[in-house]
C-alpha cells in the first residue's frame, strides 16, 4: 500500500519541481548551519568549522540529484522531454512527417484490416460463444470430400467417447414460417437437445431445450428464435414466449430467444431459429425421419474438448469408436468413415472453410507491405540524419551518451508510428466491414459475415505500431548516433562525413524495397489473373442471362399430387413468357452449395467392399439441359410427357456412364433408388455441380414431374437482362397460386460470383497493395537518388567544368539508379519464384510461375524506375558548373 | 579515523530514523543524523547525502510528516515527526529486525551449525 502511495506522490512530483528544489536547498543550508554551530562549539575556527561541515555533508549537487531521483521518475521526466523535443523537431519538417505517417498508416492499416477479418472469422468462429477455441468439428469422408454424420452414429460417438465433454449435432434447413398471414422462408437448424448448454449460450428470454425434448418424439413442438427474428417479427415484445408460429404448417411454441450476437454454429452463416431434432419426424413425416437411420448422414457435429485434450487425441479416440460402429453396421457405412476432428478455424463447414487459407496468405502479404513501408521510412530517416549529423555531433561532444541519442531517435520513430497506427485504426474501423461486401447478397444460404474492429484489433494494431517503430527506427538511430564529433564539426558545412557508408545502407534498403515490391506486384498480378480466370471460367454450362427464382411448398396446402400438378402448370405458363428462350424448373441449382445424395444402384455394377453408392442427384423439369446449355452426349432430354403416368426415366452424366458402364451404351440401362427403378434415356456432359473446376463425380438427373420435390427453382433463359423477366415469372406463378411465396430473385451469374468471392477478395486487396508497393518503391529510389545527386552537385559541377556533356551526366545518374533497381529486381524474381508456390492452392487457373504476370510486372517496375530516376538525373545534367563550384 | 566507523547499512537507516523520531518527537534532519551517531556511541557515521533522500522516501510513504519551524536557537529548519502509520511501521520493522537478529544469533551460536 505504502509503495503505491509513494508511487502516486512521485507521480505528483513530476510537477512543482522548482519549488521543491528551493526547499531542499534551504533545508540543506539550515543543516549546514547547525553543523557549523556545533563545530564552533567544539572549538574549531570558523573556517575549519565550515570546511568540516561541508566535507561531512558531501557534494551538495550530488545530494540534490540523489534527492531528485526520489522525486518523480527521472526516466519518465527525460522521456517526456524526449517526446516534447521530438514533437518540436518533427513539427519543423511537416513534409517528411506527412509522407512517413501516411506510409506507415498504409502499411499498418493493411495489416490491421486483415487482422480484423481473421479476428472475426478464425479467432471468433462462433460469435457469442466463449472459449470457442475449445470446440472442434467432426467430419468423415464418407461421400464427397467432407461430410456429415448420421444421428445414430452421433449419439454413439457422443456417449462413448473419452475426449469430449460434450458433442452437439446440427443440420441447417430452409423452413416455411407463417407468423401472421403469409408464409415466409427462414433458415433453421435442427439441433440436438444439448445444443445451447453445450455452447454455454443462455437464451436472453425463456429457455433452451430440455433433455426430454431429445428423447420423446411426438411431444409438444417447440423452437428457440434468434434475436433478429424476434425483433423483426415480434417487435422485441417480451410476450413472445408461449406464442405459436407455424413452421411448415405445424404449430410451434416459442420457448426462448437467443442472445443478439449468437446466430448459429457455422461461421459466416446466421439462422433464424433452432428446433430439436426429435421434431423432424413431425415435420417431414416418419418415412423421412433420419434419427433411426445410420445411413442418413445429416448432421454437422461440434464438440467441446475436455481440458488438456488435443485435437489429434480426440481424433484417435473417435476413430477407435467409429471403427467399432462400422464393424457393427457395415451395410450402413459404405465409403471412408475415418473421422477428422478440425479446430473451428479450419472447419470444413461454414465460411472459414473458404476464408482461412486466403486470409492468412493476405496477412503474410500485408506483412511484406509493412516491411516495405518500414524500409521507406527508414530511408527517409537516414536521409534526415545526414542533415542532423551536426546536431548529433554537438550533443555528443556536450556529453550526451550514445544511448540517450538512440533513445531520442527511437522516441521520434515511436511518435511517427503512433500517428500512423492511429490513422490505420480509424481506417480499419471502416475497412473491417468491407469483407462482407465481397460476398454477393444472396438469401440462398443464410450468409452473414460481420466484422467489427474490436478491442483485440485495437490492441494488436498498437503492438504492431510499436514494433514497426523499432524495425524502421533502430538502424537510423544507431547510425546517426555513431558520429565522430570532431570530424563532423571540422568538416563543417560539407557534412560529408560517413555519407558513403550511409548511402550504402540506403542503397541496400532500396534494393530490398524493389525486391519486396516485385514480390507484391507478382502476387497482385497472379491474384488478379486468378480472379479473372474464375469469372470467365466455363463451368460446363452457360450461367449468363439466366434468371433464378425459388419457391417452396412446405407450409402450404400441397401434397405430392397437387405439388406435381402445380409444377406442370407452372412449366406450361413459363413457356408463354414473351422473349424467353427457354424456361425450366428444378430442385437443384449448380454451384449453390447444396446437392442432394441418395443410394443409387447401377444395373450390373457390383460395388467394392467399402465403395459408397450414395450419389449426387437432382430432380429437374423438361428442358433443363437446354436452359443451362449443358451438352447432351447421347439419348434425349426430359420432356413434359415424362410424368407420373409414364415409365420412370433418368439422365446420367458421362462420369456416371464411364464409371459404372465403361465401354457400354448407357442409354437403355437401369438404375435403382430405394423406391423406384429408372431407365436411362440420356447422357449429359459433366458440369461443375458443387465446386468450380471439379466435375468428375457421377451425377443423376431424375424428372421433377415424376419425383415430387418440396422446393423448386425457376430458371429462365432470356436474351437480355434476366431480371427484366422477373415480373413475368411472378405473374405466371401467382396466376396459379396467388399465395405462393417466391424467394431469392437472382441470376445464375451471381451464384458463381459467390463461388469466386475469395478470388475477388484476394484480387482487389492484393491488387491494391501492389499499387501501394509500386508507389513506395518508386518514392524510395527517387528519394535516395535525389539525395545522392544533391551530395554530388560539386563533383558534377567539376566534371562539367572539365567538359563533361549533360548527356553523360544524365547517364551517370541514371545508371546509378538502374544498378540498384536491377539488383533489387533480380533478388525479387528469385524470392518470388520460390514464395509464390505457396499460392498454388488458392490460385484458380493460373500457375504460380505464370510467365505473363512476371513479364508484365518486371515491365511495370522498370518503367517506374526510369521515371523515378529521370527527374534527379535531369536535374543533375542541368547543373550550372559556376553555381555548383561557387556553392563550395 | 573515518575508517573505524561503520557506514549505516542499507535499509536500516529508515528504521533508525523512525526509532529516533519515536524517542525524540519532532526533530530536524541534522538533529536526526547527530542523534543516530550519538546513540551508536559514535560507532556509526551517517552519510548526510543519503539521509535526505531517505527522509523524502519515508515522507512519500506516509510514515513521517514534515513542517517548517524554528529551532531552539532561532534557526529556520524543517522538522520531521512520526505519523500514526509510521508508528505501526516501526513496530513491524522492529519485530522483523528482532527476528532476523535472533535467527542470525542462533546460526552464529557455537556448535550449532558447524557440525
Amino acid at each position: 500500500m505504502s509503495a503505491m502511495r509513494a508511487w502516486f506522490v512521485r507521480l505528483g512530483g513530476l510537477f512543482g519541481k522548482e519549488r521543491r528544489d528551493r526547499e531542499l536547498a534551504e533545508e540543506l543550508e539550515s543543516h549546514l548551519q547547525f553543523h557549523i554551530e556545533d563545530n564552533l562549539r567544539a572549538g574549531m575556527t570558523p573556517v575549519e568549522a565550515r570546511r568540516q561541515a561541508l566535507i561531512k555533508l558531501g557534494g551538495v549537487e550530488q545530494t540534490k540529484e540523489n534527492y531528485r531521483d526520489h522525486h518523480g521518475f527521472p526516466w519518465l521526466e527525460s522521456l517526456l522531454q524526449d517526446i516534447r523535443f521530438g514533437l518540436r523537431t518533427l513539427r519543423k519538417n511537416p513534409g517528411f512527417v506527412i509522407v512517413a505517417v501516411l506510409t506507415l498508416a498504409l502499411g499498418i492499416g493493411a495489416n490491421s484490416t486483415i487482422f480484423s477479418w481473421i479476428n472475426s472469422t478464425v479467432f471468433n468462429p462462433i460469435p457469442g460463444v466463449k472459449h470457442a477455441n475449445e470446440y472442434a468439428v467432426l467430419s468423415t469422408h464418407a461421400e464427397r470430400d467432407q461430410t456429415t454424420i448420421s444421428y445414430r452414429d452421433y449419439v454413439d460417438l457422443r456417449d462413448r467417447n473419452q475426449t469430449f465433454s460434450t458433442i452437439l449435432a446440427a443440420d441447417p434447413t430452409p423452413l416455411s414460417i407463417k407468423t401472421k398471414d403469409k408464409p415466409e422462408r427462414a433458415w433453421g437448424l435442427w439441433v440436438s437437445e444439448n445444443y445451447f448448454d453445450a455452447l454455454g449460450v443462455r437464451p436472453i428470454l425463456g429457455r433452451g431445450f430440455l433433455p426430454s425434448e431429445d428423447t420423446q418424439p411426438g411431444g409438444a413442438l417447440v423452437a428457440v428464435i434468434s434475436y433478429h427474428f424476434w425483433q423483426t417479427n415480434f417487435g422485441g415484445e417480451q410476450s413472445v414466449l408461449g406464442q405459436t408460429i407455424e413452421i411448415n404448417r405445424h404449430p410451434f411454441e416459442i420457448v426462448g430467444v437467443a442472445p443478439r450476437e449468437f446466430v448459429g454454429t457455422q461461421t459466416g452463416l446466421s439462422y433464424d431459429l433452432w428446433i430439436p431434432v426429435k421434431m423432424i419426424g413431425a415435420l417431414y413425416g416418419e418415412s423421412l425421419n433420419p434419427l433411426e437411420k445410420r445411413d442418413e448422414n445429416w448432421f454437422v457435429c461440434t464438440g467441446r474438448l475436455r481440458p488438456g485434450v488435443t485435437v489429434a487425441q480426440a481424433q484417435a479416440d473417435l476413430n477407435v469408436l467409429m471403427r467399432q460402429i462400422v464393424a457393427q453396421f457395415p451395410d450402413d457405412h459404405r465409403g471412408d468413415f475415418t473421422v477428422t476432428v478440425s479446430p473451428l478455424w479450419r472447419a470444413p463447414f461454414g465460411a472459414n472453410f473458404q476464408l482461412h487459407t486466403i486470409l492468412f496468405l493476405l496477412l503474410a502479404i500485408s506483412g511484406v507491405v509493412l516491411l516495405l513501408a518500414c524500409a521507406n521510412v527508414a530511408n527517409l530517416l537516414l536521409v534526415r540524419s545526414f542533415s542532423r549529423a551536426h546536431e548529433m555531433a554537438i550533443r555528443l561532444s556536450l556529453g550526451a551518451t550514445r544511448w540517450r541519442l538512440v533513445r531520442q531517435s527511437l522516441v521520434e520513430s515511436l511518435i511517427l508510428s503512433s500517428f500512423g497506427g492511429g490513422i490505420a485504426m480509424l481506417f480499419t474501423l471502416w475497412t473491417a466491414g468491407t469483407l462482407g461486401t465481397f460476398v454477393p447478397p444472396t438469401a440462398e444460404v443464410p450468409l452473414s459475415i460481420t466484422v467489427r474492429a474490436d478491442r483485440t484489433v485495437f490492441v494488436a494494431t498498437f503492438i504492431v505500431s510499436v514494433f514497426t517503430a523499432i524495425i524502421f527506427g533502430i538502424l537510423p538511430a544507431l547510425r546517426s548516433s555513431r558520429q565522430q564529433p570532431a570530424r563532423v564539426l571540422q568538416e563543417g558545412t560539407r557534412r560529408a562525413s560517413g555519407s558513403t557508408r550511409k548511402a550504402r545502407l540506403s542503397s541496400a534498403l532500396v534494393v530490398a524495397q524493389f525486391a519486396m515490391s516485385l514480390l507484391l506486384l507478382v502476387c497482385a498480378g497472379l491474384f488478379i489473373r486468378s480472379a479473372r480466370m474464375a469469372e470467365q471460367f466455363n463451368p460446363g454450362f452457360n450461367p449468363h442471362h439466366v434468371l433464378l427464382y425459388e419457391y417452396i411448398f412446405a407450409g402450404l396446402a400441397y401434397d405430392e399430387r397437387s405439388g406435381n400438378e402445380f409444377d406442370r402448370r407452372l412449366f406450361d405458363k413459363l413457356q408463354e413468357i414473351g422473349g424467353a428462350e427457354s424456361a425450366t424448373l428444378s430442385d437443384f441449382v449448380p454451384l449453390s452449395y447444396q446437392v442432394q445424395t441418395q443410394l443409387i444402384q447401377a444395373e450390373g455394377y457390383v460395388p467394392q467392399a467399402h465403395e459408397s453408392m450414395n450419389l449426387t442427384f437432382a430432380n429437374v423439369g423438361p428442358d433443363f439441359l437446354r436452359t443451362l446449355q449443358i451438352p447432351l452426349v447421347a439419348g434425349r432430354e426430359f420432356t413434359a410427357s415424362d410424368n407420373g403416368d409414364s415409365r420412370f426415366v433418368a439422365i446420367v452424366n458421362t462420369a456416371f456412364a464411364n464409371r459404372y458402364w465403361p465401354h457400354m451404351d448407357a442409354v437403355g440401362k437401369q438404375i435403382r433408388t430405394k423406391w423406384h427403378s429408372f431407365t436411362v434415356v440420356g447422357v449429359a456432359e459433366n458440369i461443375d455441380y458443387d465446386t468450380l473446376g471439379q466435375r468428375s463425380d457421377p451425377f443423376v438427373y431424375l424428372p421433377l414431374f415424376q419425383q415430387f420435390s418440396g422446393n423448386g427453382a425457376i430458371l429462365v433463359r432470356v436474351p437480355g437482362d434476366p431480371l427484366a423477366a422477373a415480373t413475368a415469372v411472378q405473374d405466371a406463378v401467382h396466376s396459379i397460386d396467388a399465395d405462393l411465396p417466391l424467394f431469392n430473385l437472382s441470376t445464375l451469374d451471381s451464384r458463381i460470383a459467390l463461388r469466386t468471392a475469395t478470388q475477388r477478395i484476394a484480387g482487389v486487396f492484393v491488387g491494391g497493395l501492389g499499387v501501394v508497393a509500386l508507389l513506395l518503391a518508386s518514392i524510395g529510389i527517387y528519394g535516395v537518388l535525389a539525395y545522392t545527386t544533391r551530395q554530388r552537385t560539386q563533383e558534377i559541377g567539376v566534371r562539367m567544368a572539365l567538359g563533361a556533356q549533360p548527356r553523360s551526366v544524365l547517364l551517370l545518374v541514371l545508371s546509378q539508379g538502374l544498378k540498384l533497381a536491377i539488383l533489387g529486381l533480380a533478388v525479387g524474381l528469385l524470392v518470388s519464384l520460390v514464395l509464390t508456390r505457396a499460392l498454388s492452392t488458392v490460385l484458380f487457373g493460373v500457375s504460380p510461375a505464370d510467365p505473363l504476370t512476371f513479364v508484365a510486372v518486371v515491365g511495370v517496375l522498370v518503367a517506374a524506375v526510369l521515371l523515378a530516376c529521370w527527374i534527379p538525373a535531369r536535374r543533375a545534367s542541368r547543373v550550372d558548373p559556376m553555381v555548383a563550384l561557387r556553392y563550395e | 579515523m573515518a575508517n573505524d566507523k561503520s557506514d549505516v547499512w542499507q535499509g536500516t537507516l529508515a528504521l533508525m530514523v523512525l526509532k529516533t523520531l519515536e524517542a525524540m518527537g519532532e526533530l530536524h534532519g541534522y538533529g536526526i543524523a547527530r542523534r543516530i551517531e550519538q546513540t551508536s556511541g559514535d560507532l556509526l557515521s551517517v552519510n548526510y547525502g543519503t539521509l535526505y533522500p531517505a527522509l523524502l522516501k519515508l515522507e512519500q510513504e506516509g510514515y513521517i510528516s514534515s513542517e517548517w519551524g524554528v529551532s531552539d536557537n532561532n534557526r529556520k529548519a524543517k522538522f520531521y515527526k512520526l505519523t500514526r502509520a509510521g508508528r505501526k511501521q516501526l513496530e513491524k520493522e522492529a519485530r522483523e529486525w528482532e527476528q532476523t537478529t535472533a535467527i542470525l544469533a542462533r546460526f552464529l551460536a557455537p556448535g550449532e551449525v558447524s557440525r
